[in-house]
């Protein structure tokens, strides 16, 4: 019970940090899903005077670009053909530019996909681009917006966690004073003397990862109680859970480790 | 060896608490320093150990120059060093004896040597019963001679020892005085105790430096 009032001050700021930073891999995760499935749907339309050689294109926007297709001038032509003579046909045939379709290997954002349009005009090759602007996704970008404003809390939150462990940090080391300086006038390291605050911290950083990873396992496993049912069945929710549960691990003791380290440092600057 | 050049010492750059400090202390010898209240004993004992930075001059404790020591030097240095103190500093979370092993382990010795040499002290000190006790359940004699055996614990060079009968009745005081003799003269570790009594009887030879308005001076 004294161990758990102990490490309580350390605990909640830790746990309230991961539980937000669980909440942001939970829709940056959702944002790609969504990114991926749209994307797959999606692609850019280009018109250019003489054949494309798809080696030209790698990138667009810092986008990878996955396949380019070439259009069938026979399906385009099949499609008028009937009101056309076939000498019209002919002509059309040799006459019609080349059309493409290209396929990004992610839903590009508006910025980007106004980039993308810029870059390809350049081309003095391409005549025309179409990039479906219209059909650009409103849900996307509420869910990039969600996205970004949960990172923004989880940094907000994050900085406000830093402080208060590490002033629970420097209390921890306020009440174990005595210990510290008389094992180090045996002269024993910083991190000897100080390896009680640490055993604190470390195992403060396990419950909270537990805490918080259970968190996880429950929401990865029921989404409804975070996603509404619509929005499950527009968006495919899925997360890889042990690869976010290792990212949760890294920062809980990531975080933690940082702190301890900063204070010990000033610390040893004051003593030594 | 303990070897003293010109040294000063203050707590700030006003006032010199030891002034020109010249003395040699060598290996095997006892030592008594000896002095008024607030004339800078423990002052003087605490720059052997680097605890407070020496302002100028030359002090060299087993041929390392103190001045200017910090980091791994100073922790290497402390490991030579056993240090008694008046107020016996105790780790209060710790029983009787895992103060003892506290030494040992900062040397790198295993739990169970370390347990195994402690168990040896408090036989030696005739603490052995209590060995799972915490600080606060023995008395202050019980507790200076558990410094003591923690002083000796990882067979020191120099054991140096701030009044470490200012707060002992004359049986613990005798304890104390007979243990610091047998390290001395078995174990062969210089000894450096600054106390305002001079125990009579000690029955061992001795030196005794004094201090006075900063100065150190040879009394025998």
């Amino acid at each position: 019970m004294k161990f758990l009032k102990n490490i309580f001050a350390f605990l909640i700021p830790l746990t309230a940090m991961l539980i937000t930073f669980s909440i942001y891999l939970l829709i940056d995760n959702v944002v790609v899903n969504y990114k991926q499935r749209i994307a797959n749907d999606y692609s850019i339309v280009i018109i250019t005077n003489t054949p494309l050689i798809k080696e030209n294109i790698n990138t667009l926007a810092g986008i990878d670009v996955e396949k380019i297709q070439t259009l069938k001038k026979n399906r385009i032509i099949n499609n008028i053909k009937s009101n056309l003579s076939d000498t019209s046909i002919k002509l059309l045939k040799r006459k019609l530019p080349n059309f493409y379709q290209i396929f990004l290997e992610e839903f590009p954002t508006t910025t980007q996909l106004e980039k993308i349009k810029n870059t390809l005009l350049q081309n003095k090759n391409i005549r025309k681009v179409e990039v479906f602007s219209k059909d650009h996704n409103q849900t996307y970008l509420l869910l990039v917006l969600l996205n970004s404003i949960t990172f923004i809390l989880f940094f907000i939150i994050t900085i406000f966690a830093i402080i208060i462990i590490a002033k629970q940090v420097k209390l921890w080391f306020h009440e174990h004073s005595t210990k510290i300086a008389i094992l180090r006038l045996h002269g024993a390291s910083i991190l000897y003397s100080a390896s009680s605050v640490l055993n604190y911290a470390i195992l403060s950083s396990l419950f909270s990862f537990i805490i918080v990873g259970a968190f996880l396992y429950y929401v990865s496993s029921n989404m409804m109680v975070i996603f509404p049912y619509e929005l499950m069945d527009i968006i495919d929710v899925k997360i890889d859970f042990y690869n976010e549960l290792f990212k949760l691990f890294i920062l809980s003791f990531g975080i933690s480790l940082f702190t301890i380290i900063g204070v010990l440092l000033k610390y040893k600057i004051n003593n030594d | 060896m303990i070897e003293a050049k010109n040294i000063y010492l203050s707590y700030d750059d006003n006032k010199y608490i030891i002034k020109k400090g010249n003395f040699t202390i060598k290996q095997k010898e006892f030592i008594f320093i000896g002095g008024n209240s607030g004339s800078g004993k423990s002052t003087l004992l605490k720059s052997f150990y680097g605890d407070i930075p020496l302002k100028h001059g030359s002090l060299k404790i087993e041929g390392q120059e103190v001045f200017g020591i910090g980091g791994k030097k100073l922790r290497v240095l402390r490991k030579d060093i056993g240090i008694i103190f008046q107020d016996y500093k105790l780790i209060s979370e710790f029983t009787i004896e895992e103060n003892i092993m506290i030494p040992l382990k900062i040397n790198g010795y295993s739990n169970e040597v370390s347990r195994d040499q402690a168990n040896k002290l408090l036989a030696h000190v005739r603490l052995s019963h209590r060995a799972g006790y915490y600080p606060n359940e023995i008395s202050g004699g019980e507790q200076q001679r558990v410094a003591v055996a923690r002083a000796l614990a990882h067979n020191p060079k120099i054991i140096i020892a701030d009044e470490p009968t200012g707060n002992l009745d004359d049986y613990s005081a005798e304890v104390v005085w007979n243990l610091l003799k047998g390290a001395n003269e078995q174990l062969g570790i210089t000894i450096v105790v600054v106390t305002h009594r001079v125990p009579k009887n000690l029955g061992i030879k001795f030196r005794q430096l004094s201090l006075e308005d900063g100065m150190i001076y040879e009394v025998s």
